[in-house]
């Protein structure tokens, strides 16, 4: 054991992930953004056997266009819980640790989580400057790509990074995407085409950055003793840490997020784990350049080293650590990192079909909300 | 749609409208000035301009003229345009400057060299207009002030 029970966001299997769910991804013309949050609900209670009476919590996240609200999520799938929530930004570890803390206080003991979008079909263009509406729309700095490039284009002053070592992160997600069939993007990717891509951003080209989509995901998290009764193979929280750099553009390297470095130092002793017992890792991918950065600030990559890390197969598609095997957002869909953890959650029950792993029992994801907040949980099918 | 989505897209389509925060800035800009808020308290140096001083909560502040120079933090170059109105302006680079002030700002790059920006470079802030917003700060490469040469 790295570390004492006690420490800091130490769950340690006092909640569980206990089903988990999605819609198809990409166009789904007619429907809501509620609708399918609640067709994601649906599916995950058939798939999971899980009555909708048993569940008494609810947290919703915020899609595109202000959809997604608990209020109306709760009205429309006919659900009266004892608790209900919703965060503007759920980026799914934000979401899962909400539910986690509300276990904890004993407000809920089974906890849907609900998302929904219909950003595709209702044409959202990812125009939008991210936070403040100042100075990066009189200058044309749109989409996050923009402040991942700026970011990529420093880290490659720094420490010597070329846009080839880059490359490997979409690369590897694409092999895995070819086996996914709710994934957008299966065409083989090599190198060599990611090279020949035109720049979308400079220095970021269009494998680079996520497809938005339409869809919906379900989790169903559950307290211990719940989780026992509702499935014979509960993914167990183990840990979980987290911490914002609100601040924004009054940080120095704001978008370095070096913060997400306190996430790092917290995570395992949270979870009473060291790193190297990580056995599959998920990483959030709006860019290419968020994955980079987490390998390295969670010490999967020294900095600077993350394209060797590829190529000697330390992580990354049959590599020793496994990385975003649906194919992550550049491949598979923009989920908001919800379709990480539903891959995750399969892949250690054993159920992620064509693209199951060897069997494995401890996995990590990492996510951040774009340049303000970072969040990881440790996840495990042994309580200890 | 929430009252903050709306915003946001009227933003990306219509030239940005300055807040009562920062009109000032904008205003001070298209006359050729840099000015920022400076807390009367404690002398933080704010941007994004605000109604309170992010380091001590102090509401009081002077707007205080400062030297534009700083260095290139980093650089990107839109080749693909993300609205509507800037189609006509593609491909342009945009910066992010640290001033000596303290302030991060960011900003179109001007007038570089054929190898284009580079990170850490030294800049100069100068006034151009950009797409709709009219005249606004933008930066290039410092300019190298010659020593007096005294007539012989
Ligand atoms: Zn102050």
């Amino acid at each position: 054991m790295a570390a004492f029970a006690s420490a800091p966001g130490a769950v340690r299997g006092r909640a569980a992930v206990v089903a988990v769910g999605n819609t198809l991804q990409g166009e789904l013309p007619g429907m809501s953004a509620d609708e399918i949050g609640v067709e994601a609900l649906r599916v995950t209670l058939q798939q999971s056997g899980i009555q909708k009476s048993q569940i008494d919590g609810l947290i919703t996240c915020k899609s595109y266009g202000g959809f997604g609200i608990d209020t109306e999520i709760g009205r429309l799938a006919g659900l009266n819980p004892a608790y209900s929530a919703t965060l503007d930004y759920g980026t799914c570890n934000f979401s899962l640790h909400l539910a986690v803390a509300a276990i904890e206080a004993g407000l809920a003991s089974v906890i849907a989580i609900v998302y929904g979008t219909n950003q595709r079909s209702a044409g959202n263009r990812f125009t939008l400057p991210l936070g403040r509406q100042d100075d990066a729309s009189v200058y044309g700095f749109l989409n996050v790509a923009g402040v991942a490039g700026m970011a990529f284009q420093r880290h490659k002053k720094l420490y010597g990074t070329t846009e080839a070592d880059l490359g490997e992160i979409a690369v590897s997600q694409r092999k895995y995407a070819i086996d996914n069939e709710l994934a957008i993007f299966r065409k083989p990717l090599s190198i060599d085409d990611y090279l020949a891509e035109p720049y979308l951003i400079e220095p970021l080209r269009r494998a680079d950055i996520c497809m938005i989509s339409d869809g919906g995901a379900c989790l169903i998290v559950a307290s211990a003793d719940k989780a026992a009764e509702l499935t014979g193979t509960p993914v167990h929280v183990m840990g979980i840490a987290q911490q914002t750099g609100l601040r924004d553009r009054q940080n120095a390297d704001q978008w370095m997020r070096p913060w997400i470095e306190q996430v790092a130092e917290r995570i395992y002793p949270a979870a009473g784990i060291d790193r190297a017992d990580v056995q599959a890792l998920y990483i959030q991918d709006p860019t290419s350049v968020w994955v980079m950065q987490m390998l390295e600030w969670y010490g999967f990559a020294p900095f600077g080293g993350v394209g060797d890390a590829f190529r000697s197969g330390a992580v990354g598609f049959g590599g020793k650590l496994p990385l975003n095997t649906n194919g992550g957002q550049l491949s598979e869909a923009y989920m908001w990192g919800f379709l990480h953890l539903v891959e995750m959650i399969r892949q250690l029950r054993g159920e992620a079909g064509a693209r199951q792993l060897e069997p494995f029992r401890v996995a990590q994801y990492c996510s951040t909300y774009g340049m303000l907040k970072a969040a990881s949980t440790i996840f495990s099918l042994d309580r200890s | 749609m929430s009252a903050e989505t709306a915003r946001a897209e009227v933003s990306t389509q219509t030239p940005y409208l300055p807040t009562e925060d920062d009109t000032r800035f904008w205003q001070s800009a298209a006359e050729g000035h840099l000015l920022f808020q400076k807390c009367d308290q404690c002398s933080y140096i704010r941007w994004p301009a605000a109604g309170v001083c992010p380091e001590c909560l102090s509401r009081a502040s002077t707007w205080l003229e400062v030297d534009g120079v700083g260095t290139l933090w980093s650089n990107v170059t839109y080749r693909r345009a993300y609205a509507a109105s800037l189609k006509e302006q593609v491909p342009y680079p945009v910066g992010l400057v640290e001033l000596d002030c303290g302030v991060r700002l960011l900003t179109r790059l001007v007038d570089l060299p054929h190898e284009g920006a580079e990170v850490g470079m030294a800049l100069t802030v100068d006034y151009r207009e950009v797409g709709d917003h009219g005249v606004v700060p933008v930066f290039g490469p410092a300019k190298t002030v010659l020593p007096a040469v005294p007539l012989v």
